[in-house]
């Protein structure tokens, strides 16, 4: 099958504009948010990497997705190993370990094993094509296939992504059918695991933002200069926006430093203070579509294995998405969790970008036998 | 081709889009919901928050009007005062204080207190300015300012602070002002005009006229980053506030006072620990002189009086809290005399003409009344002259407590003035129902003293000189007036108070004319009880004396030595000048000065003359 026949007629155009005005929306507010700054070439830096993301994008695309299944175990394995080494050789930032400088590069493997282990669970499960319901035992393969790499990144930590790992993980087993008992049990081991998380593997810092975010949602203010002032400022800058925002490069609380990481996990409240109510909707409706966009791809697509690479990557987004919203919102505790597309990050972006390209590779393939 | 599989695998999936759709759909939702909650419905919170984050508020205190004399002498204004402050955490001890101290000259224990304070600041107020020093001297502020570079936590503001240059000098009129308290504050009607710190009008004029006085704060604001660092020339187009607002200075307020006449009244009053002394333009009402001695001092009560000093300031035996003019009570002696010969020859009771035997003393039922000496035969105006008491006994028999109680109310006895002051006390005038009620019977010795201006009539000095206001100028009351003009701070005129009639008192100006011409031979007469206060130039002085005998004090237990002083008898002096053309009334009280022609005439008719025949200004009475 030739690959340009299907380019010409098969190409995915609402997946590659709604994918390219979110990461130009990010250009121009990580411009804004970092402009008269220290890092106010960032946006030109974000430029480069979205060239570099649309490469990958492409390679991911050119390469029919039944190859990568064909190699699924081994980009798995080579991604959990790259996670093993960012203990051997991997720098330090803010208490956790996460990167891999590589040459001129700073990698975070743990962004690709997003990827990877979407393959991963895709594989598993193209040829594991069980009739009727799943049993608890039906899930241990898969769960451990999540285990491994999420165990890895809880040790960096880098709780935020071993999060998203779990609900990519628990998003793509939901297209599956479980059995009712199966799921009771389920149930009931989440409520064991809490308090066990709670205790033994939250960091301190982590149970404070948490912690600063239930005092929040109660209305007890807690003390402003601490965990909740990065959550507080945000909704500033949000509210201060209104209907129709401040304009562009306007906003005060980015332009006067009162936004934390306003380019990588807070981006959004520079936009919405910037572009209002109306800015904010069409951004989340671009997200929206997006990932309802993943969802029609996997139901056409004409095997398991593509079905659940759509699935992952949507669900990959939108968790991204769901969780960052939410937290600069005020609905979710400030966990480290950058806005997919639209944030400053190489690869954050890259890995994204990747599951892109494999969406439209599901995309376009979608009829061909 | 690799065939993985058949499209029929994919069914186990097929019923699961749908509901994560509906899933997708349902969280964005929610987040578009709640953002529209926080941008729409919560916005005017956030945007002032984010206002307030980037904005730095500097208040500008406004400055208060100015209280002038009629002669447009400055009674009241303001001057600069230097506060030091400093941020404790900056300070390097002890090498910092030390040299404050030196700079600051303090002693030992000064210097101490000073290390004490800083030393027991809590951590959390340490990055908060303190006051150190509040108003420092010129030497003190040179000195520091000096090496202010070298200490970094010193800062030196600069607040206006109220200066009275005439010093105590009709204190009680013009007041005193002191810091907000927690009711001023909470007072609905003006929210967020004062703030804690802010200095109020706590008595007198100052209190009477705060609105105006005050004028209205302003502020300056500045643009700030996060870590509050100034962002010069920085203005976001989202700031809907204003930047500045120039403070708006108080309205100026001219009295009718002339400070001069006050200064006189103080220098005449040397000899004596208490009294007071009230002059008003008799065709105006206007207040010239409103004097009371001893005065606090407007500094130590703004500053805030411990209760011990306010326990020794109200049992001061001479009352400095007390404005005699207004607030304090007396008998008025025989300047009442002029009330009960005006009301019988007002009601035609008795011959002014006739003429009534004075032995020294007379006796009424089982009781002997003594005159001051033996008269022989007096006539009214005689009596009035001398001040025989047994002729107003007789006359006093004829014209009967009700007449002279009319009388006295007409003359404005025994109700409030109207002055521009609160609380001025309204003195007494006793029915023949009252004495049934507290003395059990009415009697006619009640009558007697009441004609003389004793029994149970009590006056204030301002009512005294209002009266002899109305029979200098042929029978008419008026409004006492204090406050002339209010000035706008840009120097209009923005009010002017015009003399206000209270009433006409209903007296024929023959029987007027005979009582003046009966005052003015009290100084000028040899017979006159003032005769040896008269002085030898200047207009002539009319005026009746009085003697009014103080209430025995009860306990003496505990008195000092001076307790012999204070039951002497108060002297008055009630008239007014120039003699042949009235324009000044006056009253003058000298507590325990004994006889009013030994204590009182003599400051009234010396001060009175000095006054009027000194060159005026233009524009004065």
């Amino acid at each position: 099958m030739a690959l340009g026949r299907t380019l010409r007629d098969e190409f995915d155009w609402p997946l590659f504009i709604s994918v390219s005005t979110i990461a130009l929306f990010g250009v121009l507010n990580l411009y804004s948010a970092t402009d008269g700054g220290t890092t106010s070439d960032a946006y030109i830096q974000q430029l480069y990497w979205l060239v570099l993301g649309f490469g990958v994008a492409s390679v991911a695309v050119a390469i029919d997705y039944r190859t990568l299944e064909r190699y699924g175990w081994a980009i798995y394995g080579a991604c959990t190993l790259a996670l093993v080494l960012v203990f051997v050789l991997g720098r330090s930032v803010r208490g956790s370990t996460r990167w891999i400088a590589l040459g001129g590069f700073s990698l975070q493997p743990s962004e690709l094993m997003k990827i990877a282990l979407i393959i991963a669970l895709a594989k598993y499960l193209h040829h594991d094509t069980k009739v009727g319901g799943r049993t608890l035992g039906d899930l241990i393969i898969p769960g451990l296939i999540l285990a491994l790499p999420m165990g890895l990144v809880l040790l960096q930590p880098d709780l935020g992504t071993a999060m998203i790992l779990a609900f990519i993980f628990g998003s793509i087993m939901m297209l599956t059918e479980l059995k009712a008992r199966s799921m009771v049990t389920l149930a009931a081991s989440f409520v064991v695991a809490a308090p066990v998380t709670w205790f033994y593997l939250l960091k301190d810092y982590q149970k404070e933002r948490i912690t600063a975010f239930w005092d929040r949602l109660g209305g007890t203010q807690a003390d402003l200069l601490d965990s909740g002032w990065h959550a507080h400022q945000s909704l500033v800058a949000i509210g201060s926006g209104g209907l129709a925002g401040k304009g562009f490069t306007q906003g005060t609380q980015t332009r006067f430093r009162f936004l934390p990481d306003q380019h990588t996990d807070f981006p959004f409240p520079v936009w919405a203070e910037e572009h209002g109510f109306f800015g904010a909707v069409l951004l989340v409706s671009l997200y929206l579509f997006l990932v309802l966009w993943a969802l029609r791809i996997a139901s056409q697509a004409k095997d398991r294995f593509g079905a659940v690479v759509a699935v992952g990557v949507g669900a990959m987004i939108f968790w991204q998405a769901v969780v960052n919203l939410g937290m600069v919102s005020g609905l979710l505790p400030v966990v480290g969790m950058t806005l997919p597309l639209f944030s400053y990050g190489g690869s954050s972006l890259l890995s994204t970008m990747l599951g892109i390209g494999l969406l439209m590779n599901v995309s376009m393939r979608r009829f061909s036998h | 081709m690799i065939t993985l599989s058949q499209r029929r695998e994919v069914g186990e999936f097929r019923k699961r889009y749908r509901w994560m759709a509906l899933f997708v759909i349902l969280v964005f939702g929610a987040l578009i919901v709640r953002i529209a909650q926080v941008q729409l419905f919560q916005r005017d919170r956030w945007s002032g928050i984010a206002q307030d984050n980037i904005t730095k508020t500097f208040e500008l205190p406004p400055t208060r009007g100015v209280i002038r004399d009629a002669e447009d002498r400055i009674i009241a204004s303001n001057r600069p005062s230097y506060d030091v402050y400093a941020t404790p955490r900056l300070l390097r001890i002890p090498e910092d204080l030390d040299r404050i101290a030196f700079l600051m000259g303090l002693n030992q224990s000064a210097k101490d207190a000073l290390y004490n304070r800083i030393e027991e600041l809590p951590p959390a107020r340490q990055t908060h300015q303190i006051e150190l020093f509040a108003d420092v001297s010129r030497t003190q502020l040179a000195a520091l300012e000096t090496h202010l570079s070298e200490l970094p936590a010193l800062d030196i503001v600069t607040v206006p602070l109220r200066d009275y240059p005439y010093g105590t000098l009709g204190g009680h009129l013009i007041g005193y002002l002191n810091e907000v308290n927690d009711r001023d504050l909470a007072r609905a009607d003006e929210p967020g005009r004062y703030r804690s710190g802010d200095r109020i009008g706590r008595s007198g004029l100052e209190r009477r006229y705060e609105p105006l006085l005050r004028g209205s704060r302003g502020f300056r604001r500045e643009v700030v980053d996060a870590r509050g660092r100034a962002l010069q020339g920085t203005r976001p187009q989202s700031l809907e506030v204003d930047m500045l607002k120039r403070p708006v200075p108080g309205h100026d307020l001219q009295l009718t006072l002339d400070m001069r006449l006050m200064e006189a009244f103080d220098r005449a009053f040397e000899p004596y620990p208490s009294g007071a002394a009230v002059v008003v333009d008799v065709h105006t009402g206007a207040i010239v002189a409103l004097y009371s001695k001893p005065v606090y001092d407007p500094n130590e009560m703004s500053s805030g009086l411990s209760t011990a000093r306010y326990n020794e300031l109200t049992s001061d035996p001479f009352r400095p809290l007390i404005d005699k003019t207004l607030f304090e009570t007396y008998f008025p002696g025989s300047t009442f005399k002029v009330i009960t010969a005006l009301a019988s020859l007002e009601d035609d009771v008795t011959d002014p003409m006739q003429r009534v035997e004075c032995m020294g003393s007379i006796k009424i039922g089982r009781q002997k009344f003594r005159c001051n000496r033996r008269h022989e035969w007096v006539d009214l105006y005689e009596s009035l002259v001398q001040s025989c008491n047994v002729y107003f006994w007789e006359l006093a028999d004829e014209v009967g407590l009700e007449r002279i109680n009319r009388y006295a109310k007409a003359f404005g006895f025994s109700e409030r003035s109207g002055i521009d002051v609160r609380g001025e006390a309204e003195g007494f005038l006793a029915s023949r129902e009252w004495y049934e009620e507290h003395y059990g019977a009415f009697r006619p010795g009640y009558t007697l003293n009441t004609a003389i201006g004793q029994g149970n009539t009590r006056v204030t000095v301002l009512q005294l000189a209002l009266a002899y206001a109305a029979i200098a100028n042929g029978g008419t009351l008026h409004v006492p007036q204090v406050v002339r003009n209010v000035r706008s701070p840009d120097g209009s005129l923005s009010e002017t108070f015009q003399p206000q009639v209270r009433r006409e008192v209903g007296v024929a100006p023959e029987h007027l004319e005979l009582v003046r011409r009966a005052l003015t031979d009290v100084v000028n007469e040899e017979t006159g009880t003032a005769f040896r206060a008269r002085a030898s130039e200047g207009p002539l002085v009319a005026g009746k004396t009085g003697t009014a005998q103080v209430v025995s004090r009860k306990s003496r237990s505990e008195e000092s030595s001076s307790a012999w002083y204070l039951d002497r008898s108060h002297g008055w002096f009630a008239g007014f000048a120039p003699a042949d053309d009235p324009q000044l009334a006056f009253a003058v009280l000298v507590e325990h000065g004994g006889s009013g022609g030994a204590s009182a005439a003599p400051i009234a008719t010396k001060v009175m003359q000095e006054y009027l025949s000194e060159p005026q200004s233009e524009g004065t009475h």
